[in-house]
């Protein structure tokens, strides 16, 4: 049977449980990308049924179709612009007359709709029992009753689409919202007003045209500016005429009379197909955020949740973790006698195994992570811990929104940006990416405990809090200078609707956690192993080094005289000292070298210098990278690189001025490659890299020169 | 009335002997008559109804003696529908002060002694000659401000205070994203959580919302008892 393709696309407003029937339906055969341009997720999935290929496309949950957010403008757009085959309204029955908003504006929008109307055992467990067929009959739409959580009426809803894509019959022009005389007249007399002066069809239905500028929508302005030219000014002053007439007439702006007027005719509907029962039920939620938002305890909740959530990730997570590792190690291990040695051998091994195997360590504190923040999202707490930090992240001049990246910040970078996406405005995603980099990240810390433990062995706790310490506040200091700098402007108002809460569904919160974490493998895997490669290659290339001496004779020497012991120790001096300069004469420390006197005035030396470099790729190389230079293995001896960094000409005032540097500096390749990714603008990449490496270098040369003034060298 | 006629009088001769005006009492009785009726007259009218109390006076003098009332400010000429002119009192001291409520536009009436006194006062400390003064008072009356302090921002509202949304103040953008998350005038509200810094957590039947600062201040709400 030829099979036919179907686009589906669903539509609603957040919490109604769009989400889950589009699990229900597509299952985990989805596909998570961006909407071209801006980066809403775009969740795709397909479905062969009932002899048809179904696309299902999730649309951004939104309250209306007035563009204030980005996912309102998308959603917006791809009904427009992309005509899918029918739209489904997911209807929240308990939300009935919020649904209708967003429905009244799909049926002026003149696509096919179908309504879902989702939960009706929940409005019906609070007394309010939904006449579907009497709201088909009244909107002239079909209706389908589903339960999203319990999957049931999902087919029916699927068959009642395919029959409404397949129908020939054009869209109703009935039961739609007719707004007062003045109103109408207002949108005849501008309609026809159009309909003169432009030659060619517009794109969209007329009627739906003229009442989106007569509401001074904006994106519907410029579509008229591309389409008409010189004309569009012509019809701006007309449109400017009745919008004046009509403010005079109602003592307001259009655009609110409209949306009072589409709610009098939503409560006309609601009036005939609701029945309501005096009985009131306790509500749970309510009772819930009684405790939860509340001003005294509310707040220390949210800490302990968090303390759980962080504890869980780095404690349970250290466990597969050494699997990883050991894993790793087990297969380096398998390699490295079974190959003879060789120039792939060594970027096998050192290089890609080395890198990638650092990095995929990580994946189980990220999946944990992610368990937990669905589980934050899927039960509604999300929204709450917004609230509570709302008032501090006013500080930053974010909203409680962007806490969440913040939060996630002191894990890694990566799966902190990659939740700035659930940010509305760009402007305070641009500038929650600015600053989250400075929550010093965990692959950071070995750092500081390698160099806090060297140089200030009893007080090495508290210089790692300090410098945890000084990273927030300087995320604040950059937040405010940017806030009223770079990202001027008038906050969007803050108003989040607070879902009620529900216990999580584990297909849910695997399909989340699993989304976020292939993403996580997919991308961050490449990026790792072409920057691991790229070191790899930096430190072993030349192959061919003069050595200051021959290492190999020396070690023939060594043989003659002493005692095993003795002699042993002698030979892995030796060889660690020929690796060091290995490592000084490659391209790495040639670099290194070259760019020393960059960092001389932080009191940083090139071998200093070099470890920064690597810890580009990703910040645990930097640890290793000292152990090559200062000619220590520490896997052999735990306290040797601490001695050779002792008797090092670094001082435990340098020492301090490089972990600032770390703290600050330009984020790893995996965090470069995502803020370009979500940004979407290499301009802001650059502005990351710069701003913050130049932040690094004045705070490490403060620190490193006030010291030196005040002689605490 | 008779009590605020004699005022005039007294200012009235007063203000003839400063003058120097000649044939005072025949001028006084034009005047006397004047005051005694409410209507509106014409200049025939008055000499008739002067020669009904008993004066036969001139209608010329009359005409000027009337003249000479209106500059010193006693009474006022007005054509009613192009008809002849008629001659009507201005009532000077026998005025009330206003109070004027600008939301419902009611009128109170006052008087106080002294400030009318005071008034006097400063005149005559400027050397200045009142004929009449006027004042308003633009304000809000007793029974508008009980109800004006039943108004208030939301962000003034206390934890589990029930509330009545009332008006939105601020831009059409925030108010048209409170009307599409379904928060709409006459909405009754709940309050479940006030930060105290102005964050705010409300409950509209089964629904909860967040609301920051800025956006709490431009809700109107009203207290329900």
């Amino acid at each position: 049977m030829h099979k036919k393709n179907i686009t589906i696309a669903l539509a609603g407003n957040p919490n109604s449980g769009k989400t889950t029937i589009f699990n229900n339906i597509t299952g985990t055969r989805q596909k998570v990308g961006n909407w071209p341009g801006v980066t809403v997720e775009k969740k795709e999935g397909s479905v062969s049924k009932y002899g048809h290929d179904l696309k299902i496309i999730d649309l951004p949950g939104t309250y209306s179709l007035t563009p204030f957010s980005i996912e309102e403008i998308v959603a917006r757009d791809f009904v427009i612009e992309e005509s899918p085959d029918v739209v489904i309204d997911i209807i929240d029955a308990s939300n009935l007359e919020r649904s209708l908003y967003l429905a009244t504006q799909l049926r002026e929008l003149d696509c096919k709709v179908l309504f879902a109307l989702n939960m009706a055992d929940v409005a019906t467990s609070r007394g309010t029992k939904i006449d579907a067929n009497k709201l088909s009959e009244l909107l002239d739409v079909p209706v389908v009753f589903t339960i999203g959580n319990k999957n049931t009426g999902i087919d029916s809803l699927l068959k009642a689409a395919i029959k409404l894509a397949e129908s020939k019959s054009k869209i109703s022009q009935k039961r739609k919202v007719k707004y007062s005389n003045d109103i109408e007249n207002s949108i005849s007399k501008l309609q026809s007003f159009i309909e003169e002066r432009i030659e060619q069809n517009l794109p969209y239905n007329i009627r739906w045209t003229t009442i989106k500028l007569l509401e001074n929508d904006k994106i519907v302005r410029e579509h008229i500016r591309q389409k008409t030219g010189n004309k569009s000014l012509e019809i701006f002053r007309e449109v400017g005429t009745h919008r004046k007439h009509l403010l005079d007439r109602f003592d307001e702006d259009p655009e609110i009379v409209m949306t009072d007027e589409r709610y009098g005719f939503i409560a006309g509907i609601i009036k005939e197909v609701v029945t309501k029962s005096t009985k009131r039920r306790v509500d749970t939620s309510r009772n819930v955020d009684l405790v939860l938002t509340n001003r005294f305890v509310g707040f220390p909740i949210f800490i302990l949740f968090i303390w759980i959530m962080f504890q869980t990730t780095f404690a349970v997570g250290s466990y597969p973790m050494e699997w990883i590792d050991s894993g790793v190690n087990w297969l380096a291990a398998i390699l490295e006698p079974s190959l003879p040695d060789s120039l792939f051998k060594d970027l096998l091994l050192n290089g890609i195994i080395a890198g990638v195997g650092s990095v995929i360590i990580f994946l189980p504190n990220i999946l944990i992570l992610f368990l937990f923040i669905a589980i934050f999202e899927d039960t509604g707490y999300m929204a709450r811990a917004a609230f509570l930090m709302d008032k501090i992240m006013h500080l930053i001049g974010l909203h409680g929104k962007s806490f969440i990246p913040m939060l996630m910040g002191f894990g890694c970078s990566v799966p902190a940006i990659m939740a700035t996406r659930t940010l509305e405005s760009n402007k305070d995603r641009i500038l929650t990416i600015l600053i989250t980099p400075f929550m010093s990240c965990s692959a950071k810390l070995p750092i500081y405990i390698l160099l806090a433990g060297t140089f200030f062995s009893a007080k090495a706790g508290t210089v790692i809090f300090l410098i945890y310490i000084t990273g927030i506040i300087l995320s604040i200091i950059t937040g405010r200078l940017f806030r009223s700098t770079l990202f001027k402007g008038a906050d969007a108002p803050f108003v989040m609707e607070l879902p009620p809460y529900r216990v999580p569904m584990i297909k849910s919160l695997i399909i989340h956690m699993w989304d976020r974490s292939k993403m996580f493998l997919k991308k961050m895997g490449g990026i790792i192993l072409v920057g691991s490669v790229i070191v790899w290659m930096l430190t072993a290339f030349p192959r061919h080094i003069n050595y200051s001496m021959d290492y190999n004779e020396e070690i023939n020497n060594i043989n003659a005289s002493f005692t095993e012991k003795q002699k042993k120790a002698a030979i892995t001096k030796l060889k660690l000292a020929e690796k060091a300069e290995k490592t000084e004469k490659s391209f790495m420390g040639r670099i290194g070298k070259t760019i020393a006197p960059v960092f001389a005035p932080i009191g940083i030396d090139w071998r200093g210098s070099v470890a920064l470099l690597t810890g580009f790729v990703a910040k645990e190389i930097v640890v290793s990278t000292f152990g090559i230079l200062y000619a220590a293995e520490e896997t052999d001896e735990p306290d040797a690189l601490k001695n050779a960094l002792l008797s090092s000409e670094m001082t435990s005032l340098s020492a301090l001025s490089l972990m600032i540097f770390v703290l600050l500096y330009l984020p790893c390749v995996a965090t470069i490659a995502t803020i370009r990714r979500e940004t979407g603008s290499l301009k802001w990449t650059l502005f990351s890299i710069v701003y913050s490496t130049s932040i690094a270098w004045a705070a490490a040369f403060c620190i490193y020169q006030g010291g030196k003034i005040l002689g605490l060298t | 009335m008779k009590q605020v006629h004699n005022q005039e009088k007294e200012q009235f001769k007063k203000l003839f002997k400063q003058e120097n005006i000649s044939d005072f009492e025949d001028r006084f009785k034009v005047l006397e008559v004047f005051l005694q009726t409410e209507h509106h007259l014409t200049v025939n009218e008055i000499i008739q109804l002067l020669k009904e109390n008993g004066y036969e006076l001139d209608p010329d003098f009359v005409r000027e003696t009337l003249k000479l009332i209106c500059r010193f400010g006693f009474a006022q000429k007005t054509r009613f529908n192009s008809g002849p002119v008629r001659y009507e009192h201005r009532h000077l001291c026998q005025h009330h002060d206003h109070m004027i409520c600008t939301k419902c536009k009611k009128i109170i009436e006052f008087q106080n002694e002294k400030i009318e006194n005071l008034q006097t006062q400063v005149s005559r400390a400027y050397g200045f000659h009142m004929l009449q003064h006027k004042l308003e008072i633009y304000g809000i009356c007793s029974e508008c401000l009980k109800d004006h302090l039943k108004l208030m921002p939301l962000v003034m509202a206390k934890q589990s205070e029930r509330l009545i949304i009332k008006d939105f103040t601020g831009g059409s953008t925030a108010r048209m994203r409170l009307l599409s998350m379904g928060l709409r005038i006459g909405d009754e509200i709940d309050v479940i959580t006030n930060s105290g810094l102005g964050q705010m957590v409300i409950a509209l039947d089964c629904n909860r919302y967040a609301i920051g600062h800025g956006l709490a201040q431009k809700i109107i709400v009203q207290t329900i008892s």
